[in-house]
């Protein structure tokens, strides 16, 4: 029974070894119980790392269970979930698209945003200065694109100019970009609706109740499904290569800057996503919910939290966030709230720094034995 | 024809001047040693040829085309590899991980690609590392390390080599295994400069010795020339021998 599988053998073998060899004992111990259950699901495991496992990367029964189980219970939401829940799981599934393409640029390359909240509040801002200031009658199939292209026009115009600049210089810009967008919004309050924001964008509440939540979730699958595919493959692994060494990535013929840019423009689409769907949600865009940058760490907070690098572990961090947000702590007042969850979120990042859905994804490698 | 010409290369940092109006030329399916004391400006001859450093003044052509202000990849992807003096692998990817990105295409709509596993045992094949292809960079002793970075430049599929001082930190044995594979990458018909502080690894090897002090030419001939050569020997006097 080798812990070790994984880590060599994977060529993109990911950073694993020493995070997986603490608490070697316990697992170990625990892993005689495991073990026949992972053995038991594995022939279904198989099954999909021969189809999809290339694409998505490979995984053992247990986590394949744990996959499965958490995308069936989140897809069942609407049926067996309360209201607090089911409202909660829209925020989740917004954030979790954040957390997502925050991951992509910033996790994967090392380049740190401190300023992805001016990419979501554009295209929300777009959504409804469109609605406010051209028609209150243009269609969703036409707010939406915009939006998004928007989006991926102020993305381009942060990375274009700034990715050339080394780490720090870069994450500096990214926060002032913030900054500059949250001022602008009062003076040219005639357009943005100054601090009460713009309305009048059709909610989700317009649809049938339990079509509400799959507004939310399919698209955050969708971009889940995406990003996964490209951290899986030769482009993650090049994005991982300029966060660990940019210069033998320019030493391997890959032009390293066109790549940093690229992650911004795998970001900065499913941001302007997740913006539109968060405009849409409330139906009221105002600065406070959408630009502040408070918005940008807190989609960086729930990266980290879930495992920064790794997609998945964000969109955990999302959903445990606003779980315990909306959920959990619903009955403290705002204050107190977040005071505890930054306080979790200090906790993780002292005592559990690869994130938390990464040290549960590699705990059920080691439960599971090993896989062949 | 000749693959590589430096051309009156100048490399100024602030006021030090590096590398001083430096020309020599390499031709197809030659190995020339390029040698000097310590800090007379070899790494940065390298480095300009590679895009690294932008230069102060001269030319650089690679197969007649001008490489003087390309950057890095394109430099690497017209032929051109160099085996940095440092190692630096990527702590977090196999062996074999670090092999492959350096088959890995320029593209960002390029999903898959790159080397298939058995291509990349071949490239570690070349340089004996094919044992060790799965484990970490870290656990590997000194020499497998530069082997490592040797089968990296190999993976590029390159024309010519750059190697910055290959044999530091190496015993004897090892100095000896790698100048026959060396040897041997000649044989498979590639261009190679090796740059060395000392003659020791290079006597057998190169057909031709550059010798570069404080950034100016110096002296040129076969290796038996620049043993022989009293301004050479004079340049050497100073610190180490030749
Ligand atoms: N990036 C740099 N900035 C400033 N000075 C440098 C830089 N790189 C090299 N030098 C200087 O240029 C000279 C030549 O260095 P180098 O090319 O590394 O020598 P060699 O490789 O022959 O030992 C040295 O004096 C060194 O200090
Ligand atoms: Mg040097």
């Amino acid at each position: 029974m080798s812990s070790e599988t994984d880590t060599g053998r994977g060529i993109g073998g990911r950073v694993s070894g020493a995070a997986g060899r603490v608490g070697g004992a316990a697992v170990d111990g625990l892993s005689t119980v495991t073990e026949p259950v992972d053995r038991a699901l594995r022939p279904i495991a198989t099954v999909y790392n021969r189809t999809l496992g290339g694409y998505f990367g490979e995984m053992n029964g247990l986590q394949f269970v744990l996959l499965v189980g958490a995308f069936l219970g989140l897809v069942t939401i609407p049926f067996w979930g309360n209201y607090t829940l089911v409202q909660a799981t829209w925020l989740a599934c917004i954030w979790g698209i954040f957390a997502m393409s925050w991951d992509i640029q910033s996790g994967y390359t090392g380049y740190i945003s401190f300023g992805h909240s001016v990419l979501s509040g554009g295209a929300a801002y777009t959504t409804a200065m469109l609605l406010n200031n051209v028609n209150a009658e243009l269609p969703m199939r036409i707010t939406i694109p915009i939006s998004v292209l928007i989006a991926l026009i102020i993305g381009l115009a942060i990375a274009l100019p700034s990715l050339r600049l080394s780490g720090p210089y870069f994450s500096l810009i990214t926060f002032v970009a913030v900054l500059i967008f949250y001022r602008l919004i009062r003076p040219l309050s005639e357009y943005t609706g100054g601090e009460t924001g713009l309305g009048g964008i059709e909610t989700v509440y317009s649809t049938d109740p339990v079509m509400r939540t799959y507004a939310f979730m399919i698209p955050m699958l969708l971009i889940a499904a995406a990003l996964l595919i490209v951290a899986r493959s030769n482009i993650g692994l090049i994005l991982v290569a300029i966060r660990e060494n940019e210069s033998a990535v320019e030493a391997a013929g890959i032009n390293a800057t066109k790549f940093k840019i690229w992650s911004f423009v795998l970001s900065s689409i499913p941001m302007g996503i997740g913006g539109v769907l968060l405009a849409h949600r409330f139906g009221t865009v105002t600065p406070g919910a959408f630009v502040v940058v408070d918005n940008s760490i807190e989609m960086i907070a729930m990266a980290v939290v879930g495992g920064m690098g790794s997609i998945l572990g964000p969109l955990g961090g999302a959903f445990l966030v606003i779980m315990l947000e909306d959920v959990v702590l619903s009955g403290f007042e705002s204050e107190i709230k977040w005071s505890i969850l930054w306080l979790i979120v200090l906790l993780i990042l002292v005592f559990a720094r690869d994130g938390l859905f990464r040290k549960l994804w590699h705990g059920l490698d080691r439960l599971g034995g090993d896989r062949r | 024809m000749s693959v590589l010409e430096v051309d009156g290369l100048t490399k100024k940092f602030g006021g030090l001047v590096a590398v001083d109006d430096f020309s020599f030329e390499v031709g197809e399916g030659e190995i020339v040693g390029l040698i000097g004391p310590n800090g007379s400006g070899k790494s940065t001859v390298f480095n300009c040829i590679m895009g690294i450093y932008g230069v102060t003044d001269g030319a650089i052509r690679f197969n007649g085309t001008d490489i003087t202000d390309d950057s890095t990849h394109e430099v690497v992807n017209k032929g051109l590899s160099r085996v940095s003096q440092e190692s630096n692998p990527i702590d977090s990817m196999s062996v074999a991980g670090n092999i492959k990105l350096f088959t890995l295409p320029n593209s960002i709509v390029s999903l898959r690609g790159g080397a298939s596993e058995e291509e990349i045992y071949d490239y570690a094949a070349r340089i004996d590392i094919e044992e060790h292809l799965h484990e970490m960079p870290d656990e590997l002793p000194h020499a497998d390390v530069r082997r490592l970075e040797i089968a990296k430049s190999l993976a590029t599929e390159p024309e010519m080599m750059l190697l910055d001082e290959p044999f530091a930190g190496m015993n004897q044995a090892e100095i000896t295994e790698l100048a026959d594979q060396i040897e041997r990458f000649r044989e498979q018909g590639m261009s190679m400069v090796v740059v060395d502080h000392n003659m020791g690894g290079l006597m057998d090897l190169v057909d031709r010795i550059v010798v570069l002090n404080n950034g100016d030419f110096l002296a040129e001939g076969t290796p038996e020339e620049i043993a022989e050569n009293e301004q050479v020997q004079e340049a050497y006097l100073a610190g180490e021998g030749l």
